[in-house]
């Protein structure tokens, strides 16, 4: 498959819900509160509001289910969603929710994003299917996202 | 991004059903009659009864929405969806590319229910396939 770089998005983390268990598994909602991105062709920065509503599944797979308003640095708003599962050995999984750094490369951390926008000049994105890999940094989750071509 | 060949995936489809402007545009549903898939990992067949909701966008993209039924050679039942997006008039050539997941029971297949993946999609004259690699 072939892809190339869309952006990197980074996130902040301000807060949690914790819903506990729910009918389909745990329900954790995180809170997005700022962030920025910067790609060839789009750059700004996540609006407040934005959020990962999480579930994680009997089998340990934790379901994501991001959704952000971006807005670039020239004054565009984009909404995007991204679905995706992180999942690893037990000891690593554990080690990020202690918010150590880990290594990315150790754990399963991959979403599909999807964006829509009433920008001509951002169009492109209403027309494209795009993946991402993450790297649960302890001050919040970044994600380089590639269209897919 | 590193990826690895899932499956090829072959639709057989009954006559559309074309339900006309709804809401979020044109309307048309792929009834799946059957098919087949094969990779390195798993082969078999597809069930009837599936379909592809599909909408086309007053943008011209078509929006993809499938759900249809595996069963691998071995008997495992496995459900699989798709969401994508069908652009005949991309620059250069068509872009026809979805966004599989998985559901499976069966231990031996388990691995399909953490993966993620991506197919890049053809019409052809029998019918769609789908070539799927999994997002590594």
């Amino acid at each position: 498959m072939e892809s190339r770089l869309l952006m990197t998005l980074q996130v902040a983390v301000v807060g949690t819900q914790k819903l506990g268990a729910v009918p389909l598994g745990t329900r954790v909602i995180a809170l997005v509160g700022s962030g920025h991105f910067e790609g060839p062709r789009l750059r700004g920065k996540v609006l407040p509001g934005s959020g990962d509503w999480t579930l994680l599944r009997g089998d340990g797979v934790l379901e994501l289910d991001l959704r952000l308003t971006l807005e670039t640095d020239d004054g565009a708003l984009i909404y995007m969603t991204s679905f995706g599962l992180r999942h690893g050995p037990p000891e690593v999984i554990a080690a990020i929710a202690r918010g150590a750094s880990v290594d990315p490369s150790t754990y399963y951390f991959r979403t599909t994003p999807r964006f829509e926008t009433g920008n001509p000049r951002y169009a492109f994105l209403n027309r494209l299917l795009a993946v991402s890999s993450g790297d649960r940094r302890p001050e919040g989750p970044i994600y380089t996202i590639h269209e897919i071509l | 991004m590193r990826w690895r060949p899932l499956m090829t995936l072959r639709l057989s489809t009954a006559p559309t059903q074309n339900l006309g402007a709804g809401p979020h545009g044109t309307r048309v549903t792929f009834p799946i009659t059957g098919g087949s898939f094969e990779g390195d990992r798993l082969r078999g067949k597809v069930l009837p009864g599936g379909d592809d909701w599909t909408t086309k966008r007053p943008d011209g993209v078509v929006e993809l929405d499938l759900r249809i039924t595996l069963e691998t050679d071995d008997g495992a039942l496995i459900y699989m969806t798709f969401q994508g997006l069908r652009d005949d008039g991309a620059p250069g050539a068509p872009y026809f590319r979805t966004a599989p997941r998985f559901e499976t029971a069966e231990p031996k297949y388990s691995f399909l229910n953490r993966l993620l993946a991506v197919g890049k999609g053809e019409i052809r004259a029998d019918g769609p396939v789908h070539v799927i690699e999994e997002l590594l």
